[in-house]
């Protein structure tokens, strides 16, 4: 499978903070990717940068196998569809307008909009001010406007923003359909796991502009490795028995940790502690969770 | 192009931007009405010249604040739903800045050539003696257009960089008000402002007697020097605005 998005050493400097590093992003073809980091990553510098709204200070940029510069930005970006932050619109014109003007400067023809309209279900409302939009009609109107044309990849970022959990979940199916449906690529930025969790099938985790992380999100669920903490009053001793048995394991916080063994295994090491006289005070299955990754990749509170 | 422009003038439905201009012939015309209310066999041999005297008068008070308001109208849509970041993925922000002028200009335009009607029509009616100088009017409205549209992109410009708008507005008013003042400049110095070339392309001049206290008209030589000067003072604001534009980031 080929990547719709690549970068090499991307980089963006504001005076003389580098706010994205040496990103070197991979998104593969007909993947949700979750572009996933805290509140000033770098998140939306680096999906401006692949769009052009913003220049590198360094790095290259592929998208949909062509790299881009300044000749030939528009003739890719109209395989591309795009959400970044918030959503543009013009509030004293109607969805439909403000369609029309969308589908005219893209050369997509009319027919388009009401399809568009269906599918973010804003085909009631099609005719209504977009000034008097709720937040998450307008942020369904956005992606309606990025999704004009059938563009093979959508630039969403923080899709979900102002949404009520009824919109976010059906946004999330939304995007989680559109690479079945229509066999479009999907990149999608939030700075909330769970959401990403939910719909990417690549992920790619950025703290303070570097790329901490990048696979696939069962690579990151691979990460969340199960152990068993054993607790004893003699740790030390313990240690040495399981280490003369061939048990891999380490002290840390006052527990043994041991790799997640098999019952009869782990049964056999217990036999051996208290025949060595190792008094055993608590046994615990310890399995380190999606969230404590992510606290270990980007260094902050997670977003639940 | 035909088709951005045509998405401009999209844009701006329902915003009543021809209000303005609207607006500014209806109070030239009151002010018409006012200033020749009394006319004699003297004032109406001089009408069409008080005309032309008075009207680029009133120009350089209104047109700046036109300009001003036109261009923020135009821009501010943009600011306000947040489209650059859309636009800029869809057309090239040239592209954009040069459709915006041309929106922006044919309501200049058409500020000028009414002007110019309200002229022909309120002289036949008043019975100015002769007919219209067609010459003078077509220089006149040359004139007024293009004092018009290099205001227009110094505003556009300033309304697309500053996301508020009381920046370029503020702008326009110091301007018109320092257009104002160096109209008791000598020409020299009336020159090195934008708004003060309503003044310098006068084509009629003034004289007071103080102790008759009689005015009279009189034309004077076209000054194509202040035109040519103006005209490459446009240029160098369509390709800096437009620059400036195109280089800022979203």
């Amino acid at each position: 499978m080929s990547d719709m998005i690549m970068t090499a050493g991307l980089c963006k400097q504001y005076g003389k903070t580098l706010r994205v590093k040496d990103v070197d992003l991979a998104v593969p073809e007909g993947s949700v990717y979750g572009f996933l980091g805290p509140n000033g990553a770098g998140k939306s510098t680096t999906m401006k940068m692949i769009l052009g709204l913003v220049r590198p200070t360094g790095g290259s940029i592929t998208v949909c196998g062509q790299k881009l510069c300044s000749r030939n930005r528009l003739s890719i970006l109209k395989q591309v569809g795009s959400l970044i932050e918030s959503p543009s619109y013009y509030g004293h014109l109607t969805g439909m307008e403000n369609l029309r003007i969308v589908s005219t400067l893209k050369g997509v023809p009319q027919k388009e909009i009401a399809r568009v309209l269906r599918l973010v279900r804003l085909d009631r409302q099609g005719g209504k001010k977009v000034s008097q939009y709720s937040l998450g009609m307008k942020q369904r109107l956005g992606l309606a406007c990025a999704l004009l044309g059938h563009p093979k990849l959508l630039i969403l970022d923080e899709p979900t923003n102002g949404l009520d959990p009824a919109g976010i979940q059906e946004m999330r199916e939304l995007i989680r359909s559109l690479p079945k449906q229509y066999g479009m690529t999907v990149m999608v930025s939030s700075h909330m796991l769970s959401e990403i969790d939910q719909m990417a099938t690549s992920v790619g985790v950025i703290r303070k502009g570097e790329l901490v992380f990048q696979g696939g999100m069962a690579a990151l669920h691979e990460k969340s490795s199960h152990h068993i903490a054993v607790r004893t009053f003699d740790n030390e001793a313990a240690f040495h028995v399981l280490t003369e048995q061939g048990v891999a394991c380490e002290i840390q916080q006052n527990v043994l940790l041991l790799p997640a063994l098999r019952d009869e295994r782990l049964a056999g090491c217990l036999k051996s502690l208290f025949e060595k006289g190792i008094d055993i005070v608590r046994v615990e299955d310890r399995r380190k969770s999606l969230e404590d990754i992510f606290l270990e990749l980007t260094g902050t509170a997670v977003s639940l | 192009m035909r088709q951005a422009l045509a998405v401009e003038f999209r844009k701006i439905r329902r915003r009543k931007v021809w209000l303005i201009v609207a607006a500014l012939i209806f109070v030239q015309l009151l002010w018409s009405l006012w200033a020749f209310r009394n006319m004699d066999a003297r004032k109406l041999a001089q009408g069409w010249m008080h005309c032309l005297y008075q009207f680029p008068l009133l120009n350089s008070i209104m047109m700046p604040v036109i300009a001003a308001v036109v261009a923020s109208r135009l821009c501010d849509i943009e600011h306000k739903g947040r489209a650059f970041k859309l636009l800029e993925t869809i057309m090239l922000a040239g592209r954009l800045f040069h459709a915006k002028f041309l929106c922006g200009a044919c309501y200049m335009l058409a500020a000028a050539f009414l002007q110019v009607e309200v002229m022909v029509v309120f002289g036949t009616v008043k019975g100015f003696q002769g007919s219209p100088p067609w010459d003078k009017l077509l220089c006149y409205l040359l004139f007024t257009t293009v004092v018009n549209l290099a205001i227009l992109l110094f505003q556009q410009t300033l309304s697309l960089l500053f996301q508020n708008q009381m920046v370029s507005l503020t702008a326009g008013l110091i301007g018109t008000l320092a257009g104002l003042y160096l109209m008791f400049f000598p020409r020299t110095v009336e020159r090195l402002l934008l708004w003060g070339y309503y003044g310098v392309l006068m084509l009629v001049g003034m004289d007071w007697d103080r102790e008759t206290r009689i005015t009279n008209y009189y034309y004077m030589p076209v000054n194509w020097a202040g035109f040519i000067v103006l005209l490459v003072m446009s240029c160098i604001l369509y390709v800096a605005g437009r620059a400036l534009f195109v280089r800022k980031e979203m």
